[in-house]
């Protein structure tokens, strides 16, 4: 989920914070103090978040486009500059240009907006942009919702007594709930000093940097991973139920699968698996501080020379063309696979389906998929050349099963047309003209199309009087036995105009 | 789309009034001669449908989209009024199929022109459908009852579509006040009963049919709030492909159904079976699978087309020469059923038979700067098609470490193979729903358990092992992991331990690991007891299953050779170990499986731990103990080591390796709540409810 930071630099973060104490900082110092927090966090725990840092006032400008060196985030953010009025309509159109130019509409991100809570005067101002949220075309759309998921976080560097005075409290409520509730509002906490805003930046990585670690397991095999990004919780449907789910911390593989069975599945997210060598933090045996550092490089090496449960799979999975089929949480279900970034790196993945007992239709109900050593007879063959899925759906689709559909004329047409040519290759075609001839009569009776089975009969009939000398003479038997047939059940009659009722060949014998 | 939307519930309610009987003064050309045989023959009169036949065939194609799309609930209840009403079907699953309606609708038959017109009515219908609405659905139900104390969560919504010939516009308004009406009291009814809801909400689309060539008496009005149960809308519409047109829409508005119109078709012809023309073909789908296109703003970059005076757009893609095949993992965050618009035609057929015959073909959508991007794929599994949506947009993971720089990256000789040999054991199939276990597990449990038997000792690398780099130990192996055992398998685990007994004695050699040991490694009989430990572990983690299972390891420690004060300690160890199995058999019979098979478990783990610590104390170059498994006795262990005396240097470090991963890990609660070391196990069974308490390992965060 890529972040970007969207620092206010207008001029009212120059404001400077009144201390008791010596040193002399402006809101802004605090405010950069926070976000160097943040890219240290990231930087040590989060390092695959992509990053972007945008500056705004009454314009905006990309300072550093989504990168994971976060020095280079750190040393822009020590060069920011101060410049006019503070405007987030026009700063959040550009944050929404940014991200779709890079991740398209579908890429979740988050959004961290850091502002003194000034939320600027006049036109442009966040107030100004409310009152005239109603009489807008739909070419001066306000920004948000953004078109992709998005989660707003906003960071005041200013304590909530003081935003409440002014509107600025109302506003920035109103502004998540333009995005859809998602996304939260932090303020600091008793005076603004450098203790209250590491509290406040320490809330915000809490809530959206924590690293998500949890064990995979495979029966009594077992490995430490941390999975990234993070899960997010899913709401499947509200109304029903309106608890978003969580991903278990102990991921529990059912067992496995062939890619070819799996068949390209759709997921909802995808997510780095990689092993982590187990916390070391508790080290109660009290050695020499020298002691400790060797250990520590020795503990690294170690981690990488130690046997883990993740690399066996991932090299099996990868040898094997399969994946495993891994249970997140109560009928919640994803694969862990081997993704090839190129041709010598490669990675272990794990994708998550729709929660629910039944993410894919081909593979039936997770629940209901058990080993295979129950069944009596091998399900893929003694040589792999079979497979039990898919799992094929109870009624076939309409366009798996010859459907009758006269909507358009020329649907009719062909169908009638193809009675006539088996006519006029009977006998030897008396199978397909049977088989036409009863489709035909099917749908007419259920259209309630009785004018078209008299129709047939009378063309049957021609056919019958057209016939060359040279026919056989079971053709003109056959064609009056259908004609007669039709015309009976054209009346409705029960017992002629039975659905399910099939007219069958006239039995002839020309053999003596 | 929520679960129980309007959507859930759809009754038709179909006119079956004698004035349905009329023709619809469309006709249909059905004698097409050709020209050789045009001589003499007086082509057959056209045929013209009724506004039944037009009602009828326009209401199945709806139901088949909505069937072919969503086959399961979404549900139709097929209603059709004459002088009473008749119910074709019921909510229930296995009566959606347009097979069931078709075989219903022949015996209704078409309407009877003679019958008393001032009988008849369409009201009968609508009042039959409210009350159908009422009645719950089999989805309705099962949530409910999963819901439990949640249960109004379950909403009860539905809509009307009725197909009829009104007679003006106060009719219309007269049909709409009593179902309104009608509503009200079947709301009253459902209070009282537990198989009937009150409906929450209903939108009627009404539906005005009259015949080519005459003026409407019913006006068109756009959805409008008759109260806050009911809306209401309504169609006029001239019978015959104007039905047809307005019903696909419908059925688009409805379930949010959006048209995608594939392009480029390659197609062998009918007349020239040697050249190829390029064919579209039109196919309805969820209307998500277009989400991109509609957030980007590039819907109209992506060819979208408006047909018919704007009432229908569709969006076009390009077919690209099939090169994707089955083994190819693609990046796919969406797959919708289609249903082809066209379904029968030639183009539709050889598009959905070349699906359904197994291959898959990528789209591409038509970008303004001319550059190809695949962003779909048509794909068929048992017999359904569904358009995939490919991810087109960059990665947010692109360039990770690779594996090879993490953890365990470093080693080299895993068993890949084995563990391919083991996943292929370890694969899943479908297992029907009314195959019932006795143990009452459902199938996924199983295949947990039996990965659970399969890694009770399943050392990760190769030079962890002895006897899995054995051919000789396969076949058992292979059988100690099955939950029971035939006497023919014990026959054969017998076998294989006599096998080992006379290797061991022609002195064959093992292909016993020499990393990390100096020189040429361990001698031949040292290898032997390695193999042999290593083995006993193995078996003993399963020796609790059965009695079978049991007497394949006893046979092991029969025929095992061991130095003879060994020996002497063994037996000391297997008569407690006796005992305790005795006490416990007497103590738990009424317990279920599983805590047997976890209690044995464990006990086998705590064997094993003490077999380990016996092979490191006895020669320093046996392989190291799986590192991964948890360290049940600690420094307990270790003193009586160190008092022997002098200290080999490998002892001295792995003792301190030892320690080091000790402190890795976890404490177990059970040792941290000990008493004297001891724990009680199974502490919960004494409970009453005795159910099993979940503990996340770590939480969150």
């Amino acid at each position: 989920m890529p972040t970007v930071v969207l620092m206010d630099v207008s001029l009212s973060m120059t404001r400077p914070v009144s201390l008791d104490g010596s040193e002399d900082f402006q809101r802004k110092n605090l405010a950069v103090h926070g976000l160097t927090m943040l890219f240290e966090h990231m930087a040590a725990n989060y390092r695959l978040e992509f990053t972007s840092l945008v500056a705004f006032s009454s314009l905006w400008e990309l300072l550093v486009p989504f990168t994971r060196d976060y020095n280079a985030l750190q040393e822009a953010l020590s060069n920011l500059e101060d410049y006019d009025k503070t405007c987030v309509e026009s700063a959040l159109h550009g944050v929404s240009n940014i991200v779709q130019q890079e991740w398209g509409s579908s890429c979740p991100c988050q959004v961290v907006l850091v502002t003194d809570g000034c939320l600027g005067i006049g036109k442009g101002s966040l107030r100004h942009s409310f009152h005239t949220l109603k009489q807008r075309g739909d070419d001066k759309k306000f920004p948000l919702p953004f078109p992709f998921p998005a989660k707003l976080f906003i960071m005041c560097v200013a304590n909530a007594e003081e935003l409440n005075m002014t509107d600025a409290m109302e506003n920035l409520e109103e502004l998540l709930h333009l995005n859809g509730g998602e996304g939260q509002i932090f303020t600091m906490d008793g005076p603004l000093c450098l203790k209250s805003v590491q509290t406040m930046f320490g809330k915000l990585i809490d809530q959206a940097y924590s690293p998500f670690h949890a064990v995979l397991h495979c029966g009594n095999l077992s490995s430490d991973v941390q999975v990234f990004p993070r899960p997010e919780p899913v709401v499947v449907d509200e109304e029903v139920e309106p608890m978003p789910r969580t991903v278990n911390t102990d991921l529990e593989i059912v067992g496995f699968i062939e890619i070819g069975d799996i068949s390209s599945p759709p997921v909802i997210s995808r997510h780095l698996v990689l092993p982590i060598a187990v916390n070391k933090e508790v080290d109660e045996v009290g050695t020499g501080a020298t002691d400790e550092l060797e250990e520590e490089a020795s503990a690294s090496q170690m981690a990488g020379k130690s046997p883990n449960f993740c690399v066996l799979l991932h090299g099996s999975l990868k040898v094997e063309g399969m994946v495993a089929l891994v249970q997140l949480g109560p009928d919640w279900y994803g694969m862990l696979y081997s993704q090839a970034d190129s041709k010598k790196k490669s990675n272990l993945m794990m994708s998550l389906f729709e929660p629910g007992p039944e993410p894919l239709p081909w593979l039936g109900r997770i629940s209901h998929l058990g080993p295979i050593s129950e069944a009596a007879e091998n399900p893929y063959g003694e040589d792999d050349s079979k497979s039990p899925f898919p799992v094929q759906p109870q009624i076939k689709r309409s366009y798996a099963q010859n459907v009758t559909v006269w909507i358009k004329a020329s649907g009719l047409q062909t169908d009638v047309q193809k009675i006539l040519r088996n006519a006029r290759k009977l006998p030897d075609k008396t199978q397909t003209f049977y088989k036409e001839l009863n489709r035909l009569r099917k749908a007419a009776l259920a259209f309630g199309f009785w004018e078209l089975l008299k129709g047939v009969a009378d063309l049957l009939e021609r056919e019958c009087t057209l016939l060359p000398d040279s026919a056989h003479p079971d053709a003109a038997f056959q064609l009056s036995h259908a004609a007669q047939q039709l015309k009976l059940a054209s009346t409705g009659d029960s017992q002629y105009a039975a659905f399910d009722h099939n007219i069958v060949p006239m039995h002839t014998d020309f053999s003596s | 789309m929520k679960m129980f939307s309007v959507s859930h519930k759809t009754a038709f309610v179909v006119d079956h009034c004698p004035y349905m009987a009329e023709s619809s003064r469309q006709q249909v050309e059905c004698d097409v001669l050709t020209k050789s045989r045009a001589q003499g023959v007086i082509p057959l009169a056209p045929v013209s449908k009724s506004l039944w036949t037009c009602a009828v065939e326009c209401s199945m194609e709806y139901c088949r989209i909505l069937y072919d799309v969503y086959p399961t609930n979404k549900l139709v209840n097929y209603i059709v009024s004459d002088s009473e009403f008749h119910i074709l079907n019921s909510w229930r699953q296995e009566d959606q199929s347009t097979h069931e309606l078709m075989a219903a609708l022949a015996a209704v038959g078409p309407p009877n022109p003679r019958e008393d017109p001032e009988c008849c009515s369409i009201l009968h219908g609508l009042v039959a459908a409210v009350e159908s609405l009422c009645k719950i659905t089999e989805l309705q139900h099962e949530k409910r009852t999963a819901l439990m104390d949640t249960a109004e969560r379950v909403a009860n919504r539905g809509r009307i579509i009725c197909l009829t010939n009104a007679k003006s516009d106060t009719h219309v308004r007269m049909l709409e006040d009593c179902i309104q009406e009608t509503i009200l009291e079947q709301n009253k009814l459902a209070a009282g009963s537990d198989r009937l809801m009150a409906i929450q909400q209903c939108e009627l689309v009404l539906v005005h049919i009259y015949p080519q060539g005459e003026d409407t008496l019913v006006s068109d009005r756009p959805k409008k709030e008759i109260s806050p149960l009911l809306t209401s809308e309504v169609h006029s519409v001239r019978a015959g492909r104007h039905l047809a047109t307005k019903l696909n829409i419908l059925v688009q508005q409805h379930f949010d159904l959006a048209s995608t119109t594939i392009t480029n078709i390659p197609m062998k012809e009918e007349q020239h079976a040697n050249t190829s023309a390029n064919y579209d073909v039109e196919l309805l789908h969820h209307r998500d699978a277009h989400l991109e296109f509609f957030k980007s703003g590039d819907l109209h970059m992506a060819g979208s087309t408006s047909r018919d005076s704007g009432l229908k757009e569709t969006v076009t893609l390009k077919w690209c020469t099939p090169r994707t095949n089955s083994i190819e993992l693609h990046y796919c965050t969406g797959a919708y059923r289609i249903s082809p618009t066209d379904v029968n035609s030639r183009p539709s057929s050889c598009l959905t038979n070349f699906l359904l015959n197994g291959r898959s073909v990528l789209l591409e959508q038509p970008r303004k700067s001319g550059s190809k991007v695949i962003s779909h794929m048509l794909s068929s599994h048992g017999g359904e098609i569904f358009l995939h949506v490919l991810n087109s947009t960059r990665s947010t993971l692109e360039d990770p470490p690779s594996i090879s720089e993490g953890c365990g990256g470093r080693v080299t000789d895993y068993r890949i193979t084995d563990f391919g040999e083991f996943m292929r054991e370890n694969r899943l199939m479908p297992v029907s729903e009314s195959a019932h276990d006795p143990s009452g597990k459902l199938p996924a449990e199983r295949a947990k358990a039996q990965l659970e038997r399969h890694t009770r000792y399943w050392p990760m690398i190769i030079s962890q092992t002895t006897i899995f780099n054995m051919q000789a130990v396969v076949p058992l192996a292979n059988l100690i992991v099955k939950e029971t055992l035939t006497e023919e398998d014990v026959l054969t685990c017998q076998k294989t331990v006599y096998n080992l007994v006379d290797m061991e004695r022609k002195n064959d050699p093992l292909p016993i690991s020499t990393v990390g040991s100096r020189g040429k490694g361990p001698k031949r009989d040292e290898q032997y007891r390695i193999m042999w430990n290593e083995l006993e572990t193995l078996v003993k983690t399963h020796a609790g299953a059965t009695d079978r299972h049991q007497r394949v390891l006893d046979c092991i420690v029969a025929c095992r050779s061991k130095p003879p004060e060994e020996e002497e300690r063994k037996k000391r160890g297997r008569k407690r170990e006796d005992k305790e199995d005795r006490t416990e058999k007497n103590g738990s019979k009424d317990t279920d499986d599983k805590s047997w098979q976890d209690s044995d478990r464990l006990k086998g783990m705590l064997d094993k731990e003490e077999q380990e610590s016996e092979v490191i104390k006895d020669s320093p170059d046996s392989p190291e103990p799986l590192n991964k498994k948890p360290r049940l006795s600690t420094d307990e262990v270790q003193p009586p080591e160190r008092a022997k005396g002098p200290v080999s240097l490998l002892s001295l470090w792995t003792n301190r390796i030892a320690a080091a991963n000790s402190r890795k890990h976890q404490e177990f609660a059970g040792r941290i709540n000990s008493v004297n070391n001891k724990a009680e196990l199974y502490q919960h069974l004494k409970d009453e409810n005795g159910m099993e308490v979940h503990e996340n390992g770590k939480a969150s965060r």
